[in-house]
């Protein structure tokens, strides 16, 4: 587990330690400064917000409680293991006695350290990935012993390539038709893979008893979470700003106090909605986000243009493989045998996602029924698809999304951007605009 | 004398059996696990055993169970595969063992599944054609068989998973005074005569046994008994049977394909249908697929046009409905 030599970088230009230590402190200062702000902006468009949301606004400074304990658990032995997209099998690295945290970088002011690697065309996610990296920036990125990349989308591919440059990266391949024997074969064999990996690098064996340990923990944290979506269901109980937050914690928090503090947020709610304590006034338009990831901290402002725009909307669900899709899926195992546990394992991160990485027969087919059950369950009067320039496989699904939204006569919202803060005052009219509408449509 | 005792020791374990088995789908439905409806098929198919059993000392009924079975299968599907049939609950019992040994079973590849599954045409022809090539049918007994009258009666071998393991009449293995047979094995005797049909029987035996240990419900992919749904869906007008069969919602699907995976006969329309009646003649109905299916209501089971029982969320305890 050497780390390469400094020299023998492949792609990333060597930096003065002043510099980076310049850039890191500017900009873990700044992003300090921008998660306040947003936990302060999100506390005031609720105004009774549940009061088991204060966990999760500490949690949620991502240079606070967390990376201490993490910093601890690191000291004590425990290894780190960093993950890109929702496909990695937390499952087992929980049961190799890791500790999965998801490393996609949010922070706006690092995609500019990144485009001295790649170009601007490329994902802003991918090349903020790169320069929060370069800087050091992201806390559990450092800690993190080994970083598993699964080859998604182009920008992934290379991403994991770029990253090799400073730690381990064991990358997982997907098959592009996921609905086939010979995919689910493949996959399977990466997720043995993966198992090996990780019990090399932790030394600890991956046994029956460990990993249907593990899968009963995510299954737990899997129940609490389909429990929030389906609060969500109902009229507005929670701010969707709030929610996502909540789902996005799981990417870095631990995971069994994750679940115990959702639970109890979701008995909170519950009392809430006897008590019909709604957090904005039931007829708000009701709005679905599907698109690009957004990652706290910084990319949260498409979310709150929305909940903070007058007139107001409220996002009751989402498509995003940082939110909604994280946990939405359980590992359903038939006997407990260490085969099927694993086949359960494969199946689930592969078959079950809407990842616009994949196409059937049928096309993305998955995601347009996600779509379509969440628009009509969901009670959603309109959808904001949500594009970063450079995701090219959201942006290029958008017509089948349009046309199959057109149908249910559910407009669609086409929201392009970029990790900046320039935009926000255009997207802000664009945005109230597209609300604007949909409270007349309410109102009818 | 001893083989009363015997007799009588044997209609208590039954019973306590059934009474244990009783006492524990109550817990399990307490608890709310996900596998109720699979330990209801469970103790279904032991009590259907001791009927069949009962049935059997009236050799008159042959015919009838006969007609009921085919009536079953085209009204309501392979329900009487999943529920009701003995050799079923025989090669789960198997599989009951091996869960116990731990030991994970293993899958057909889905195309030789499907092969298996045609060929249960050629199974039914082979066990009805078999004694003409074999041994010594002579023409009397065959325009007997026309009648269906004498001791052979090819349409018996419909009937061929229904045996019990203890039968009234004399078996393949007296032990005891007790008749120990199994199914198919009695028509097996008759094709192959005395010794020839013995030595043959333990072979067949043996093989399905082995087959349920590794595959599960290793018959049931081309038991020539389950084939008459198959026939009666190819004619028009008989479109509408069978009542009883699955529903799918495709929005709710997300194509986990865990429908797939947990199917003890490896069927794959479930998961790959977009929609609506699942059209199947392979699924038996045990039901496992549903209990199993983690979205709400995007698995269903319907009869005529009433759904009895759907799949939910089975991560949270089920609310009592």
């Amino acid at each position: 587990m050497k780390s390469p030599n400094e020299t023998q970088k492949k792609y990333v230009p060597d930096m003065a330690q002043k510099e980076i230590e310049d850039m890191r402190n500017l900009i873990q200062a700044n992003s300090k400064k921008v998660i306040a702000d947003y936990i302060a902006r999100m506390k005031k468009t609720s105004a009774n917000r549940p009061e088991a949301m204060k966990y999760f606004d500490d949690i949620a400074d991502l240079f606070g409680q967390r990376q201490k304990e993490m910093q601890a658990a690191k000291e004590s032995g425990k290894k780190i293991v960093g993950y890109f997209c929702a496909f990695a099998p937390i499952e087992l690295i929980l049961a190799a006695d890791a500790i999965p945290v998801r490393v996609n970088s949010g922070w706006y002011d690092a995609s500019k350290i990144g485009d001295r690697v790649v170009p601007v065309e490329v994902c802003p996610m991918v090349r903020s990935t790169i320069g929060a990296k370069m800087i050091s920036l992201s806390p559990f990125l450092e800690m993190s012993d080994a970083l598993i990349s699964v080859l998604t989308c182009d920008g992934m591919t290379k991403l994991s390539e770029i990253l090799g440059d400073f730690k381990p990266v064991w990358t997982m391949p997907l098959p592009r038709v996921k609905d086939s024997d010979q995919s689910l074969r493949f996959w399977n064999e990466e997720i043995r893979s993966a198992k090996d990996n990780l019990e090399k690098l932790t030394g600890t064996k991956i046994d029956k008893k460990r990993l249907r340990g593990s899968i009963e923990l995510v299954q737990k944290a899997t129940k609490v979470f389909r429990r929030l979506q389906e609060l969500r269901k109902g009229p507005p109980v929670i701010m969707g700003r709030d929610a996502m937050l909540v789902n996005q914690a799981f990417m870095w928090d631990d995971i069994t106090r994750w679940t115990e503090k959702t639970e109890a947020l979701c008995d909170e709610l519950d009392k809430r909605v006897e008590q019909k304590s709604w957090a904005c006034p039931p007829d708000t338009p009701r709005v679905l986000v599907t698109g690009t990831p957004m990652i706290w901290p910084d990319n949260w402002k498409m979310p709150s243009l929305v909940e903070e725009a007058s007139p107001q909307g409220v996002l009751v669900a989402d498509e995003l493989c940082s939110s909604d899709r994280i946990l939405n899926d359980p590992v359903g195992v038939d006997e407990w045998t260490m085969d099927d546990m694993l086949k359960g394992i494969s199946e689930r991160y592969l078959m079950a996602s809407t990842c616009p990485c994949f196409t059937s027969a049928d096309g993305n087919e998955d995601r347009i029924n996600w779509l379509i059950n969440k628009v009509k369950d969901w009670k959603v009067n309109g959808v904001v698809y949500y594009v970063v320039r450079g995701c090219m496989l959201y942006a290029m699904e958008y017509s089948r999304v349009k046309k199959v939204l057109d149908r249910l006569s559910i407009p669609v919202y086409y929201l392009d951007t970029e990790y900046t803060r320039e935009d926000v005052g255009q997207m802000k009219t664009r945005v109230e605009a597209f609300l604007e509408m949909l409270t007349a449509r309410v109102d009818i | 004398m001893a083989l009363e005792i015997v007799g009588e020791i044997m209609k208590l374990t039954v019973l306590a059996t059934l009474a244990i088995a009783g006492i524990l789908i109550v817990l399990i439905w307490k608890k709310n696990l996900a596998t109720k409806v699979t330990y209801l098929r469970y103790i279904i198919q032991a009590l259907s055993l001791v009927v069949i059993f009962y049935l059997f000392t009236f050799p008159i009924w042959l015919l009838l169970m006969v007609g009921i079975i085919l009536l079953m299968t085209i009204v309501l599907g392979r329900l009487y595969c999943g529920w009701f049939c003995p050799f079923g609950l025989y090669m789960d019992l198997v599989t009951a063992v091996r869960k116990a040994t731990r030991i994970r079973y293993r899958s057909i590849p889905d195309k030789l599944n499907k092969a298996l599954h045609k060929s249960r045409y050629i199974i039914l022809l082979v066990f009805i054609f078999l004694p003409f090539a074999l041994s010594s049918i002579s023409i009397e007994r065959l325009s007997m068989v026309l009648f269906f009258a004498g001791d052979f009666k090819p349409m018996k071998v419909l009937l061929g998973p229904l045996v019990p393991v203890i039968v009234p009449w004399k078996g393949l293995v007296v032990f005891n005074e007790i008749n120990f047979s199994y199914p198919y094995v009695q028509e097996i005797m008759e094709y192959g005569g005395e010794a020839f049909g013995t030595y043959l029987s333990y072979v067949f035996v043996a093989l399905t046994l082995a087959g349920a240990f590794i595959y599960r419900r290793f018959w049931c992919r081309f038991c020539p008994t389950g084939s008459s749904v198959a026939i009666v869906n190819r004619f028009k007008g008989f479109k509408w049977a069978p009542v009883v069969h699955l529903d799918k919602n495709e929005e709710k699907c997300t194509k986990c394909g865990i429908c797939k995976r947990v199917c003890p006969v490896q069927v794959t329309e479930v998961y790959e249908q977009k929609g609506g009646k699942i059209g199947t003649s392979m699924c038996m109905l045990c039901l496992r697929c549903v209990e199993m299916c983690p979205y709400k209501e995007c698995l269903k089971v319907k009869i005529g046009g009433k759904t009895v029982f759907k799949s939910r969320n089975w991560l949270e305890p089920s609310k009592s409905d």
